[in-house]
């Protein structure tokens, strides 16, 4: 009956489909259930309505449905795009191949430049110029453009990339190509740099615009599909696609520019982490979500999240990587999840991760002939996940094969096997620590000011330890913490992230013409929203300028409120002041420049509202399972009490060690550490002063 | 007792983080370009005696630079406080490189006992002198490239020395850029204070000290472990330069140690090319650690199997007052005398030469939209030399430079007020081989204002970059400036007038070709003419295709 609202999170992973359901029922009570089910490429529509089916839902009965998919980020990791051909600037067809001439992997002579996804004979150059200031200096010749796209069908390109120098000042030549290509060649798929992001660099805009151009058709097909399948099965209203910059985007407005979906993945967890935070009072959050294979982490300031555009694939200290100029949630992501294996190098030396045993065979305890030792082992090994009650009770730990690799460890080591085991969970969580620093001390944040936010399958397993670690105070580990990032989506607005470069003084005159820049930036937002049916008083904007000291490169982000006009140059000056002292430790007594706009447009689309339950009384000896002997490393063994995660109810409270299990994960409470279930069912986890 | 090996290892990652937290709080604060985009720049951690522990990542010509600078600051200050800050830019006062390089180095403390050294370096664009940009080919004397800074204190237990930093921008044409510059550098090395102070508190000084020495002795024992693995013997080269010297090295490997002798060289130059002893090691460290091991942690312990021979008063191991300014097209030469002397006993390790010069370019004047002062400094990138199973990469930093950005030419046309024509792959014939080098880059800056100027030193301009086992060498690195009356060529000139409509445009050579080129894969010749790298006709006179 309409009195159930039900809202639908589905998630397509390479190996799976997640579907997680949320059921709002008349007394504000909520229902959760999941199901999973198997991917199915090529078709990924069929698995998601499978996943529909195994977890009892009718699509006609959904109000809201909000979906995730990999399949952007895997179309270019693994090369599965179309062939593309680039228009650019004349004199600029190499800029592809030149790209930033960075060699990060430096003593090393054998460097390997990562290969352009555009051949050189597929990147045709346009003569017309823009200055950086948008001023035309030589007209377009659009002449040779018949000639290049019959090249470009002869040479079996699928889609074109258009990127002309200073297109983000001045996109009318952009515009130009971009409607004679569409008339010489009407069902190629195309796209201009102007309609994905509007900042300068040109290597990195170019880059951006050819990934976008590789994907484009993919990702067109598979929600397209995906859409008609759902609606076929009577889903009322298309999904809604999760984004990299934790929004949600329309289906229609996604299948335009799907690279924005890129690293989707993170961003729901960390949406949600955020969208937590403002729920029980915790606005300045530490996020990390720590999964199989890999840790990723996020600093939430005020309830925000921060959203940038310098997102790279590919890159480490080996390779320079590709460059996405799209938003994305400011994260670091390191190679340390539950899988990753332990080694000791030929130096003695101990490492962990970032190579996994993935899956197959997983750690050494599936028993499915994994030979190196894993966290997930170590953390069996110390009594911290339960050997009786592995994977929820669904796999029967195999502690003969955990004790054989963590005993070749530890003779490579010199050391007792509960030390090499204690030596995996140090280095596992150091690796963490040194993660979450880069996100908050080195950004001037200090992390006794913030409360870490635990989930995905492991993070609740080394909160509490990294927290110490960090001086933080307070851990949370979210109700359902293994599906959290479900949760986040469901917890999404629209939202689209606007980034616009103008160079400019804070001199007389600027105010206006920053001014003119957000409200032409909100008029088109507001057009692209209202053109999908998004009612008006549901739109609003954030409004941020990225500025710096004259001649600096890098900027800093100041929240700016109000009509903008000369009179308030002064106080975003200041405020540029405060926020680039607190991150820098100086100020200098300089002129301030604004390089340009980020404006963030919101709109509300039927999100999830959570209703606090009665807390019971703080007594929770019913939860107790049992207890055992659980080593916590630096603070030895302890003597830890077991509870039953399903039956801790809000209101309840005890004092660690402990352990909190359920089917999705464990929770390691040190010696000390107070524990409350708060009105939502999550756990409140206080350190000891 | 012997310290826990899983604490020493966490304290070791901790110097590495908080080398990369320097390195990033420099980059983002920094006010040249020649900082935060070219990131002509290095952090580093030291230990009391100043061994160094470890570096941010950056360039790899920087990484064996302040060890020395520490070294020279201990060996002249006795009172050293919790809470200065050294400076330094002579070389001969700990600097190692020229002028321009500033080095920012400040004392770690706990409990009143020196326990580390954090440190930068980074190049600043003008430090005075005769020219703008303060290095000139004209230079006779150190004295005429800038301000000399014999290790002072800057900072005094947490003071600025107003007089120290009124002299410094006071000798500055772009007094505001060193001023945030230096400003730049001091909050990073008080960022890296921190952060060690804390770490030594937590474990102990005692285990932090042993952290760092059980880590050097770790870079001894890879670098050795690597030695084992090379050929052992004499081996020596004689090259001539493009100015008609002729650089000799001797480079003997044994079990135990691996000696480069620079000793038979030139007398030093008059002119402002000379390189320091100082810099000399770090050439032939930055090549030992290629051949040694590149993945492992670089540190004092890596470079113990090295020694290098010099002679006082020659171009290697110049005397004050030489002028020093482009010391580093001097410096490659010696890296590239090693690397080219070695690579036909290994070449699994060294490919065919690249085109090793920084190729320095300086351009200036006034921005027509600002009316304010601009200075390019920019190092080149260019192609790389094939080795013995892959072809050469393309348009990349020499190797001196590593973690290194070109500039784009959307920021170089709004910020320097200049057009940028041009960014291309060089095509024009050289390298060829079974496998080909990389190509090197043209790029054409159009001069928009009256009475600017243009300063270039360019090696491998005329002596090519090398060429193994039968492949053809590199096509050369100069500047043309193109103006209406004719076109001049040039690799080393100062202060050249340019003015409105002039193109300066910068050509980078290939990287040389390994092999004979008739033996390249037909496959590959098929895939360079369709790329417009080479003509059909060209083609099949090369490689018989």
């Amino acid at each position: 009956m309409s009195d159930t609202t039900r809202r639908v999170a589905t998630d397509v992973g390479g190996t799976f489909t997640d579907l997680v359901a949320f059921e709002t029922g008349a007394d504000g009570q909520l229902k959760i259930t999941t199901a999973k089910s198997d991917t199915t490429p090529p078709n990924f529509e069929a698995g998601v309505l499978n996943v529909l089916e195994k977890g009892g839902i009718d699509p006609a009965t959904v109000d809201f449905m909000a979906h995730g998919t990999t399949v952007v980020i895997n179309a270019l990791t693994e090369r599965k795009g179309v062939p593309v051909g680039l228009i650019t600037t004349e004199g600029f067809r190499d800029i592809l191949e030149i790209a930033r001439g960075n060699r990060p992997d430096f003593f090393n002579l054998h460097y390997v430049k990562p290969a352009p996804f555009v051949p050189r004979h597929l990147r045709a150059e346009v003569p017309g110029r823009m200055t950086y200031l948008g001023d035309e200096r030589a007209p377009l010749d659009l002449s040779t453009l018949p000639d290049i796209m019959e090249n470009f069908r002869a040479e079996g390109v699928e889609a074109v990339a258009i990127c002309l120098l200073h297109g983000y000042a001045n996109p009318t030549h952009e515009k130009a190509v971009l409607a004679e290509v569409e008339k010489l060649w009407p069902d190629v798929s195309v796209v201009a740099s102007h309609q994905i992001t509007r900042e300068w660099r040109e290597y990195e805009r170019t880059n951006t615009t050819v990934l976008s151009a590789f994907v484009q058709p993919v990702a067109a097909r598979y929600l397209s599909q995906l859409d008609d399948g759902l609606k076929s099965r009577g889903l009322p209203k298309s999904p809604y696609i999760m984004q990299s910059n934790c929004g949600i985007d329309s289906l229609a407005a996604t299948s335009k520019i799907p690279i924005t979906m890129v690293e989707s993945g993170p961003a729901s967890g960390f949406w949600g982490a955020a969208e937590l935070g403002k729920l029980i009072g915790e606005p300045d959050i530490l996020a990390l979500d720590i999964g199989g294979t890999t840790a990723k982490c996020s600093l939430i300031e005020g309830g925000e999240v921060k959203i940038m555009t310098d997102y790279w694939i590919e890159r480490s200290r080996k390779s320079a990587g590709y460059p996405i100029m799209v938003p994305v949630v400011d994260l670091v992501e390191i190679g340390n999840g539950g899988g990753s294996i332990a080694r000791v190098d030929d130096f003695g030396k101990l490492h962990v991760g970032p190579q996994s045993a993935g899956a197959l065979p997983g750690p050494a305890a599936y028993g499915k002939g994994g030979t190196q030792a894993t966290t997930t082992d170590a953390n069996l090994w110390l009594g911290r996940i339960n050997r009786g009650y592995f994977c929820g009770g669904s796999v029967e730990a195999d502690m003969a094969a955990t004790e054989s690799t963590l005993s070749d460890l530890a003779s490579k080591l010199d050391v007792t096997v509960d030390d090499a085991a204690r030596g995996i969970v140090r280095i596992a969580n150091d690796n963490m620590v040194n993660a979450l620093k880069l996100v908050s001390l080195n950004r001037g944040h200090d992390t006794r000011d913030f409360t870490l936010l635990a989930f995905g399958g492991g993070g609740s397993m080394h909160a509490v330890a990294l927290a110490q670690e960090l001086q933080m105070k307070k851990v949370i580990v979210p109700a359902a913490a293994s599906v959290f990032s479900a949760w986040g989506m469901m917890m999404s607005d629209l939202r689209r992230d606007y980034f616009a470069t103008q160079l400019m003084d804070l001199t007389a005159g600027a105010g206006a013409r920053i001014e003119d820049i957000f409200a032409q930036t909100e008029a088109e937002a507001r057009a692209a929203f209202e053109a999908e049916g998004v009612a008006p008083d549901k739109i609003s904007f954030l409004r941020y300028g990225k500025l710096r000291y004259q001649n600096q490169e890098h900027t800093t982000e100041v929240p700016l409120t109000g009509d903008i006009t000369d009179a308030s140059l002064d106080k975003i000056a200041q405020e540029f002041h405060a926020i680039y002292e607190k991150e820098y430790t100086y100020r200098l007594y300089a002129p301030v420049e604004m390089v340009g706009v980020h404006l963030v447009a919101r709109a509300e689309v039927g999100k999830l509202i959570m209703a606090p339950a009665k807390l019971c009384p703080a007594d929770a000896q019913g939860a107790i399972k049992a207890t055992r002997a659980v080593d916590y490393a630096l603070e030895g063994v302890h003597e830890a009490t077991i509870y039953d995660g399903d039956a801790l109810k809000p209101g309840m409270s005890f004092t660690g060690p402990a352990i909190i299990e359920d089917s999705g994960s464990t929770v390691v409470i040190h010696p000390g550490n107070q524990v409350s279930i708060d009105a939502y069912s999550n756990i409140h986890i206080v350190l000891e002063a | 007792m012997s310290e826990d090996p899983i604490t020493l290892e966490i304290i070791q990652n901790a110097l590495q983080a908080t080398s990369d937290e320097m390195f990033a709080a420099m980059r983002k604060t920094a006010m040249s370009s020649i900082i935060y985009e070219v990131l002509d720049m290095g952090t580093g951690i030291t230990d009391a005696e100043g061994r160094l522990a470890s570096s941010g990542a950056g360039i790899p010509a920087f990484i064996g630079v302040l060890d020395k600078s520490v070294q020279f600051i201990l060996s002249k200050h006795k009172n050293i406080r919790p809470g200065d800050v050294f400076i330094t830019n002579d070389p001969w006062h700990g600097g190692v490189t020229h002028l321009n390089d500033l080095v920012l180095a400040m004392p770690v403390f706990v409990d009143g006992q020196l326990i580390a050294w954090t440190a930068n370096i980074a190049h600043n664009s003008d430090i005075g002198g005769m020219a703008p940009g303060s290095l000139s080919g004209d230079a006779k004397e150190v004295f005429q490239e800038g301000l000399r800074l014999p290790a002072v204190k800057i900072v005094n237990e947490g003071v600025t020395d107003d007089a120290v930093m009124d002299i410094l921008t006071c000798n500055s044409r772009m007094p505001d850029f060193l001023k945030g510059d230096v400003w730049a550098a001091i909050a990073a090395v008080r960022v890296g204070e921190r952060r060690l102070g804390n770490l030594a508190e937590k474990y102990t000084a005692k285990t932090f000290l042993a952290a760092m020495d059980s880590f050097m002795d770790f870079g001894e024992t890879a670098a050795r472990a690597e030695l084992a693995k090379l050929p052992k013997g004499t081996f020596e080269l004689n090259e001539p330069q493009d100015d008609g010297q002729v650089f000799n090295v001797k480079v003997t490997i044994s079990d135990d140690e691996f000696v480069v002798d620079f000793r038979d060289n030139p007398d030093q130059s008059s002119g402002p090319a000379n390189a320091t002893r100082d810099g000399t090691v770090i050439c032939a460290q930055m090549l030992f650690k290629a051949l040694t091991g590149p993945d492992t942690p670089a540190n004092d312990g890596s470079f113990r199997p090295l020694t290098v021979l010099t002679r006082e008063g020659s171009i290697f191991h110049a005397k004050e007052p030489a002028a020093i300014g482009f010391y580093y097209e001097t410096e490659i030469r010696s890296n590239d005398l090693i690397w080219r002397c070695l690579a036909p006993h290994i070449p699994d390790l060294l490919p065919a030469g690249h085109f090793s010069s920084i190729c320095g370019t300086f351009v200036g004047g006034i921005h027509p939209d600002t009316g304010r002062q601009y200075t390019i400094i920019e190092p080149q990138i260019g192609g790389w030399g094939a080795g013995h199973n892959h072809d050469g990469i393309s348009c990349t930093f020499c190797n001196f430079h590593g973690e290194t950005y070109n500039t784009p030419a959307e920021i170089s046309e709004a910020r320097n007020g200049l057009y940028v024509d041009r960014m291309a792959l060089n095509t024009s014939p050289g390298g060829e081989g079974e496998f080909n080098g990389g190509r090197g880059l043209v790029l054409e800056y159009r001069i928009r204002t009256r009475d600017g100027f243009l300063t270039v030193g360019y090696t491998r301009s005329k002596v090519k970059p090398w060429a193994m086992e039968g492949g053809n060498e590199g096509s050369g690195n100069y500047v043309e400036v193109i103006k209406p009356d004719g076109t001049e060529r040039y690799s080393f000139v100062s202060g050249l007038d340019v003015t409105t409509d002039d193109v300066i445009r910068v050509v980078t050579s290939s990287g040389a070709g390994y092999g004979d080129p008739r033996k390249r894969d037909l496959a590959a010749v098929a895939a360079d003419i369709k790329s417009g790298f080479i003509s059909t006709e060209r083609a099949s006179e090369i490689y018989g295709a």
